[in-house]
């Protein structure tokens, strides 16, 4: 619900929401000029979390900076390793000299992590945005199967958020001997809890209504403004990188794309919050499908780790030490959109430029836009809803 | 005598041995009758109300909520106190073995998995923070707002009947009471908002004004509606009317008595989830917006004040709830066995039931507040203006149209004194009547409001299990 803010020569209240405050996902500060209850104009205000990540990757060798891309986003640090690590291979294979081929289980594990980190990413904004509007027990449930698969990846690489998993050229270690049964079975008491999840809270009346027509981004804004991933799939527009411009496994998989399509009925119009989220949640069930999918598909482990079919890591000791000169841009489908790596090569071990571009930068630049008239309690939903993450914005 | 109730008349009076009491015994008779039971049932019970909540909480959200503090610290502490004459060693040596008793054994561990000691913990830290008032905050009105909010959610406890005659004050205009009484949580809140100098706790105290204030019509209706259907303000004789002989004695109760009765009963809820500021309706504390709303700045022991409050005032609606509709402190069945025993007997029997309601009411609002998300000041406001008070108009019509054709008084209540009051007696035909055609209208609005809507979108229901 829009209301144009109407003033008759009235103050204008400043506040700041934020970097401190316990709704805004992460050091996000906005600076908000409301009018009684409705924000007359919202500025986000950003750099509280820059750590000159791109920098650092000009001091480093090339292998060195996968830890720094877990940083880059940390609720789906999988996602992020791929997206380097991808963007690395692609520059290694403009030289057939220093062409690089990731063992086919590699590739299907990468999208196992990639996908399991995707469900648990979209699994902390769905339950984020149902705390902004009000309701915390669905955050919680949604938390608790992030935990599980949190598990699954502890086992996997020892770590619970920054994974530094994925390297280039495959993955840094393979599958122990259980993960595939642990995986399958995860997913099956996954799927029974999203359908209490979903009769908890998206079929909601009060979530429904509080969602449909708040923010609404049509397919030509997203478009002009730059949006990415599910934000600009919730304004209705078909673009899936994983299968549109696939890369690894993702050519053979069939990724089917659900898009904005103006699920909160009547109330509702296309490009709404609600669709933004349904989309997300529409996209968790796709990935567990993709998952089931990779599971079937992934070859035995071999004996040694080269192996192209069975094994997980390709040799690129040697290639990194003096990878082709040149410059490479390669965007991957992460959780919260493209997750588009610029590299520079000068022919050294060391990066001559790193230069990151991320979904939830391009979100945080129309949020000035769609708050304008919306009432001060929708700030947080509408954040919620373009699922913000702080440290992709600043790096 | 003194009009400050039976009660406190009868004590005074037992106290001084004559007819005419002194203002000493009267003073005393107060304190013994009034402020003695409210801290020593609405005070342990509010505190209580935390615990129900975290551990409900904590039971939807598959957590075990609070279940480590342990309570032996604050035995210690007890001990300590009680017997601080005796030297250290002997205080310890006498805790060790009160400890040792079995029943003291078998017992803390379960008061501990209940979280009973978190309640004294936090108790204790609470006491113990420090009081902070902001440097931009306006003193006076800032540490004044928790004890007015304080005040405002204990008053409307005078002339709530907890038992037969185990009432503070017996006044006649017991409902109207409540409702001015409880007003003054409205300025509090107002004032905790303003004072505060905070931009979070002014949006906030404004956003409770603007609700409490819309929602004591739908509340004031719902009241009006009980008092015309019982025909007094009194709240002792709202109870007294539901009195019905016989083993179920529920049918008495305002709740089945009427169509209209039980709207103005499910209004009455809503509203005063909205009064009492819980989801879904808690705008004016919302966490994701305000931070904490009008108690953002509040610390320590004053902002423990606000919280008892609110733990109050849940209780209140739920005592008011049980009052009004479900039969005060009677029970669902068998009532006139329990009027027959011995006094004191029948007395905590009831004191017991009353309890028992007026927490699964809390139970309620706590669930409800666990599974709901908040809704947005402009359909807060809606709901009121454009739901809740129409369909309480409605109903407050219906039940006097009802009245007018049935009306009819029936001599004889359990409670002499109120034997001439006037009840509506409805023949089986009235109240199979009264109850079709509501249920009826009711069933179409929700067709038609369901056609409306239109069906769900099929990926919702694939989303919810459903085919796709």
């Amino acid at each position: 619900m829009t209301i144009e803010a109407i003033t008759l020569g009235g103050e204008r209240m400043q506040l700041n929401m934020g970097p401190h405050h316990p709704a805004t996902h992460g050091v996000l500060r906005i600076r908000v000029e409301s009018d009684g209850e409705i924000v007359s104009s919202c500025i986000p205000d950003h750099g509280y979390l820059h750590r000159s990540i791109e920098k650092i990757g000009e001091c480093i060798e090339w292998p060195m900076f996968v830890p720094y891309t877990d940083r880059v986003d940390y609720v789906c640090a999988m996602n992020a390793n791929l997206a380097y690590c991808v963007a690395v291979e692609k520059l290694l294979n403009t030289d057939p000299a220093t062409a690089v081929v990731v063992p086919r289980r590699a590739e299907c594990i990468r999208v196992l992590v990639a996908e399991l980190n995707r469900i648990s990413s979209h699994l902390i904004a769905v339950g984020a945005m149902a705390m902004d509007v009000g309701a915390y027990t669905p955050f919680l449930h949604g938390i608790a199967q992030r935990e599980h698969v949190n598990d699954i990846f502890e086992k996997l690489c020892g770590q619970r958020l920054t994974y530094n998993y994925v390297t280039v050229g495959g993955v840094a270690f393979d599958l122990h001997e259980t993960a595939s049964e642990e995986i399958a079975s995860f997913l099956d008491q996954f799927e029974k809890e999203m359908v209490r999840f979903n009769k908890l809270i998206t079929t909601n009346t009060i979530f429904r209504d509080r969602c449909a027509n708040l923010a609404v981004v049509t397919a030509a804004e997203a478009i002009a403004w730059g949006l990415v991933g599910p934000n600009l799939r919730g304004s209705g527009v078909d673009w899936d990188l994983r299968r549109d411009e696939p890369y690894g496994l993702y050519g053979e998989l069939g990724v089917r794309v659900p898009k904005g399509e103006r699920y909160a009925g009547r109330k509702g119009a296309v490009g709404d919050c609600y669709d933004r989220y349904i989309v997300r949640l529409l996209e968790i069930q796709e990935s567990v499908r993709l998952c089931r999918e990779v599971l079937k598909l992934l070859p035995p482990a071999a004996a040694k780790a080269n192996d192209p079919i069975g094994g997980h890591q390709a040799d690129v000791s040697k290639v990194l030490k003096r990878p082709p000169k040149g410059f490479v841009h390669c965007r991957t489908e992460a959780p919260r959109g493209e997750m588009g790596y610029f590299l520079v090569s000068d022919g050294t071990k060391v990066p001559y430029r790193v230069r990151v571009r991320t979904g939830s930068f391009s979100a945080a630049g129309i949020f000035h836009k769609v708050m304008r008239g919306i009432f001060l309690a929708d700030v947080v939903a509408v954040i919620g809803s373009f699922d913000v993450v702080v440290p992709e914005i600043d790096r | 005598m003194t009009g400050l109730g039976y009660a406190v008349d009868a004590v005074a009076v037992w106290l001084s041995g004559s007819p005419a009491p002194g203002w000493i015994a009267v003073t005393v008779a107060v304190l013994l009758v009034w402020v003695a039971p409210l801290l020593a049932i609405i005070f342990p019970v509010a505190a209580l109300g935390q615990i129900v909540e975290r551990k409900v909480a904590a039971a939807i959200q598959r957590r075990h909520g609070p279940n480590s503090a342990s309570l032996e610290g604050p035995l210690r502490f007890g001990f300590r106190v009680l017997l601080c004459f005796l030297p250290r060693a002997t205080q310890d040596r006498a805790f060790q073995r009160f400890l040792k008793l079995p029943v003291v054994r078998s017992l803390l561990p379960i008061l501990q998995k209940l979280g009973i000691g978190q309640l004294a913990a936090d108790g204790i830290k609470m006491l113990g923070k420090e009081d902070i008032v902001p440097r931009g905050a306006d003193g006076a009105v800032f540490r004044l707002a928790p004890y007015l909010a304080l005040t405002g959610a204990f008053l409307p406890f005078c002339v709530v009947p907890f038992a037969h005659h185990l009432v503070m004050l017996e006044v006649s205009v017991g409902a109207l009471y409540v409702i001015a009484v409880s007003g003054v949580t409205v300025l509090a809140l107002l004032m905790a908002g303003w004072g505060s100098g905070n931009k979070f706790s002014m949006l906030g105290g404004m956003r409770a004004v603007a609700q409490l204030v819309s929602y004591e019509i739908p509340v004031g209706l719902a009241v009006a509606g009980v008092v015309l259907w019982s025909g007094t303000m009194d709240l002792h004789a709202i109870v007294a009317q539901q009195y019905r002989p016989g083993v179920f004695t529920f049918v008495g109760w305002n709740l089945v008595q009427s169509p209209f009765l039980a709207a103005l009963a499910g209004v009455f809820f809503l509203a005063g989830l909205a009064e009492c500021q819980r989801t879904p309706f808690d705008m004016a504390e919302a966490e994701s917006e305000l931070v904490s709303g009008f108690n953002t700045e509040y610390s320590g022991l004053r902002w423990g004040l606000f919280a008892l409050a609110e733990y109050t005032e849940m209780l209140l609606i739920g005592a008011l709830f049980a009052t009004l509709f479900l039969g005060g402190y009677q029970s669902p069945i068998g009532e006139q066995w329990i009027v027959g025993l011995h006094p004191l007997l029948a007395t905590l029997l009831h004191l017991g039931i009353f309890v028992v309601k007026f927490l699964a009411s809390l139970f309620l609002m706590v669930w409800i507040r666990w599974t709901l998300p908040r809704y947005r000041v402009d359909q807060v406001m809606r709901l009121c203006w454009l739901t809740l008070v129409p369909i309480c108009l409605v109903a407050v019509f219906g039940l006097a149209v009802q009245l007018v054709l049935a009306g009819g008084t029936e001599a004889g209540t359990a409670y002499g004194r109120l034997a001439a009051l006037p009840r509506p007696a409805l023949g089986v035909l009235g109240h199979l009547l009264g109850w079709a055609v509501p249920v009826l209208l009711l069933a179409v609005l929700v067709r038609i409001a369901r056609r409306r809507h239109g069906g769900m979108h099929p990926a919702l229901r694939q989303l919810t299990g459903g085919g796709s």
